[in-house]
């Protein structure tokens, strides 16, 4: 069976057009305006490849790599060039960056967050509610407020996140439940 | 020829520096090619896979200094997959069993383990330097050992590498009995690092000239390490977030004024803004200042410290500095020789702070200046016509505008002239990179007159296969050629195989060459490997099932004397 894959956010109405490797190939081949690349609508799927923590990273399953800035618009692979190290060095001040993965209940693309990029709560709601859709709440669009976000702690119980200063939430948080 | 006896011909060829002219001697006949042979001190191998270690082993036995490269450049770059290839360890174990006396080892883009590491670290007892660039495959592990068992080492020198931490402290693995070091460089370590035996180290060794900490080194640490070491002549800062009111910081200012000999400055991690004034101290003899992890200066501190230093001949900046900045620097530093300006915001749709006005300053102010990457939001002919005539001692010049394919904002032409004025002026130039929308033209430009270039790296430009062929048939000294997301294919790679054997390597991605393509270029050419590297098709379908019209998504064929490598991982076919 083949799947069709897109990435697009969930509940954004983009069909996927992409169909196997063959078909894809064939319409990267003649040279591409800069719009059509950077504006397409649907992307293979892919799995990031930097510093996951589940270490699922089986090279065969990535396609294109691709990464996304926080608006969600693709950034072409290896483009600007600039050394991967350096990358990683810039992308979160000096410090290790205190990425945590976001999955949100009925979608099956995760996001990842760093915290070290936030300072508060508040701040890293508001990212979270820029990086998944809205709710539909009879037909209207409910805002940020409506959702829960959980954490797994160290025991592996689900727990609301709020409840613990920010400061001491940074250095603790593994894993995070939008609901 | 007038015979010489094989001690005087010795004798003169000790005096050429060059690897290229030492390899010039040794083809003249067999006497000379066994001078040199038996005399050659440095080998320099540039591509890992062009001829297998035990055959380099054999011909130079008293190899002091050995250099290895092994990844494709573009794998700075994402572009190649992490298992591809790239091994140190056959080469560490032939000249572990070859050379014993090796001193120098270099390796680039490699492979390397912390078996391979221990190997090393205790075949070799007379070894004094190990310079690892862009590697992985090792940990704080491997470090230990050479550590442990390098006695007499000189230097390590730890340039961007992928280095796992294993938590040990390495370190402290160097005896007391280690005086040796003049040169150590840990930049690039994520991990902690023990500060107090660091402080040791650097106590009882006083030829150290040359120091690179990493970011868990605090300002408090760095203050007890120039007390020990004022004769640095280079240092990198390790964490660099100082408050300028504390008691730190006057300590850092008087440490500073105590460095005499300091020319050389980088790190800053975390560099708050008014902690660059405890350098002031020392910018009046700086030749090299590195600010390129410092993204919090802005740019009127930036610029406050390059005011200062007229001296420098090297300069490593992000964009943030801006155009002003620049002038700034056009006005200050006329010794220039190098500048790099790195884009800050890589990800974001946030304009970047310098272009084309920027480098023109540059150039009209910095008349020595032979090398530069520029990374800029957007580029004009009428500006690289005027850098062109202002700096035609460019020895590597490349220039990376952001946005792919995007023409002159002024005449919404291609940059084609721009860069053919470069080529035109510059006659020296070994290095280029080229952006920005381009065409064909730019080609036949590069073809005409980049009678040096050595390496050319291409990215979303030309228009058809000519624009290839024009660069393969007029660039007579061309050894890497990497291109990516053009629009050439099997017909410019096939117009004239033999000048791939003059080449080192080709790198070919997203471009229109196809399966039978390669297939005809490995069967016209045995000596050359061709590789494709399909990292997706590997578990779908198998090879046969491919037809030959099936497009290469990344193709890189280097010539070697080694035949097919035993080592590619299932995803890479060798034809």
């Amino acid at each position: 069976m083949e799947l069709e894959l897109g990435l697009a956010l969930p509940g954004s109405d983009r069909t996927p057009e992409l169909g196997v490797h063959g078909e894809k190939r064939a319409s990267l081949c003649r040279k591409r305006g800069v719009d059509e690349m950077l504006g397409k609508a649907t992307l293979p799927l892919f799995i990031r490849k930097d510093n996951d923590e589940d270490g699922d990273d089986d090279s065969r399953q990535s396609k294109h790599l691709q990464e996304l800035n926080f608006s969600g618009s693709r950034v072409l692979v290896g483009w600007p060039p600039v050394k991967m190290w350096r990358r990683k060095s810039d992308d979160c001040g000096r410090r290790r960056a205190n990425c945590v993965k976001v999955n949100m209940e009925g979608v099956a693309i995760g996001r990842k967050v760093d915290l070290c990029l936030h300072d508060s709560y508040q701040a890293l709601f508001l990212t979270l509610g820029q990086m998944f859709p809205k709710k539909q709440h009879d037909g209207e669009e409910s805002d940020a407020a409506y959702y829960k976000v959980t954490y797994e702690d160290e025991d592996g119980d689900w727990m609301l996140v709020g409840d613990v200063p920010w400061e001491l939430s940074v250095l603790k948080h593994k894993h995070k439940k939008a609901k | 020829m007038t015979y010489f006896p094989e001690e005087v011909v010795e004798h003169i060829v000790d005096f050429l520096g060059s690897h290229g002219d030492r390899n010039a001697v040794s083809t003249v006949c067999k006497a000379w090619y066994q001078v040199d042979r038996l005399s050659r001190r440095s080998v320099f191998v540039g591509n890992c896979y062009a001829i297998r270690p035990e055959r380099v082993v054999t011909r130079f036995p008293e190899m002091k200094s050995l250099t290895v490269k092994g990844k494709p450049h573009f794998a700075d770059f994402n572009l190649v997959p992490y298992d591809w290839g790239g091994f140190a360890q056959p080469w560490i174990e032939a000249v572990a069993r070859g050379c014993p006396g090796l001193e120098e080892l270099r390796l680039k883009r490699m492979v390397v383990t912390d078996d391979d590491l221990e190997l090393l670290a205790r075949s070799f007892p007379n070894f004094k330097s190990l310079v690892l660039v862009s590697c992985e495959g090792f940990s704080s592990d491997g470090l230990a050992a050479i550590a442990t068992y390098c006695r007499g080492l000189r230097e390590l020198d730890l340039q961007e590498n992928e280095v796992e931490d294993h938590g040990r402290q390495w370190l402290s693995c160097f005896p007391d009995s280690c005086t040796s070091l003049v040169s150590l460089n840990f930049a690039c370590l994520k991990g902690e690092v023990n500060a107090s035996a660091l402080e040791r180290l650097v106590a009882r060794c006083p030829n150290l000239r040359s120091l690179k900490l990493n970011h868990s080194i605090s300002v408090e640490s760095l203050n007890k390490i120039l007390a020990r070491a004022p004769h640095l002549v280079d240092l990198g800062t390790g964490s660099f977030t100082i408050d300028n009111r504390s008691e730190t910081y006057r300590r850092l200012i008087n440490s500073f004024f105590k460095c005499k000999s300091l020319r050389s400055l980088s790190g800053f991690w975390d560099a708050s803004p008014f902690c660059l004034q405890a350098v002031y101290p020392v910018c009046t003899n700086l030749t090299v200042l590195n600010l390129s992890y410092a993204p919090a200066i802005q740019s009127a501190d930036l610029t406050k410290l390059i005011g200062l230093c007229f001296k420098l001949q090297k300069l490593w900046v992000l964009d943030c500095i801006g155009d002003k900045g620049l002038a700034v620097v056009a006005s200050t530093c006329k010794e220039l020789q190098e500048l790099r300006v790195f884009p800050s915001d890589i990800y974001g749709a946030g304009i970047t702070a310098v272009t084309e006005e920027g480098l023109v300053a540059i150039s009209s102010g910095c008349p020595k200046l032979n090398s530069l990457l520029y990374f800029c939001y957007q580029m004009t002919n009428s500006a690289l016509t005027t850098v062109a005539k202002n700096c035609p001692h460019f020895t590597r010049f490349r220039l990376c505008i952001l946005e792919p394919e995007k023409p002159d904002p002024v005449t919404n032409q291609p940059l084609d002239e721009g860069f053919g004025a470069i080529v035109r002026s510059c006659k020296n130039l070994r290095r280029l990179s080229v952006s920005g929308l381009l065409t064909d033209q730019v080609f036949l430009y590069i073809g005409m007159y980049a009678e040096r270039l050595e390496m050319l790296s291409i990215a979303f430009a030309g228009d058809s296969d000519k624009g290839m062929v024009y660069v393969l048939n007029g660039c007579k000294n061309l050894r890497k050629l990497e291109i990516r997301d053009c629009p050439f294919g099997d017909a410019a790679l096939l117009k004239d195989v033999a000048k791939y054997e003059t080449m080192r390597s080709l790198w070919m991605s997203s471009c229109d060459v196809t399966l039978g393509g390669c297939k005809a270029l490995a069967a016209k050419m045995p000596r050359l490997n061709v590789e494709i590297i399909n990292e997706n098709d590997g578990t779908c379908e198998s090879k046969e099932n491919l037809s030959d019209l099936h497009k290469v998504e990344k193709m890189y064929f280097y010539r070697t004397v080694a035949g097919p490598r035993n080592d590619a991982p299932d995803f890479v076919w060798t034809l």
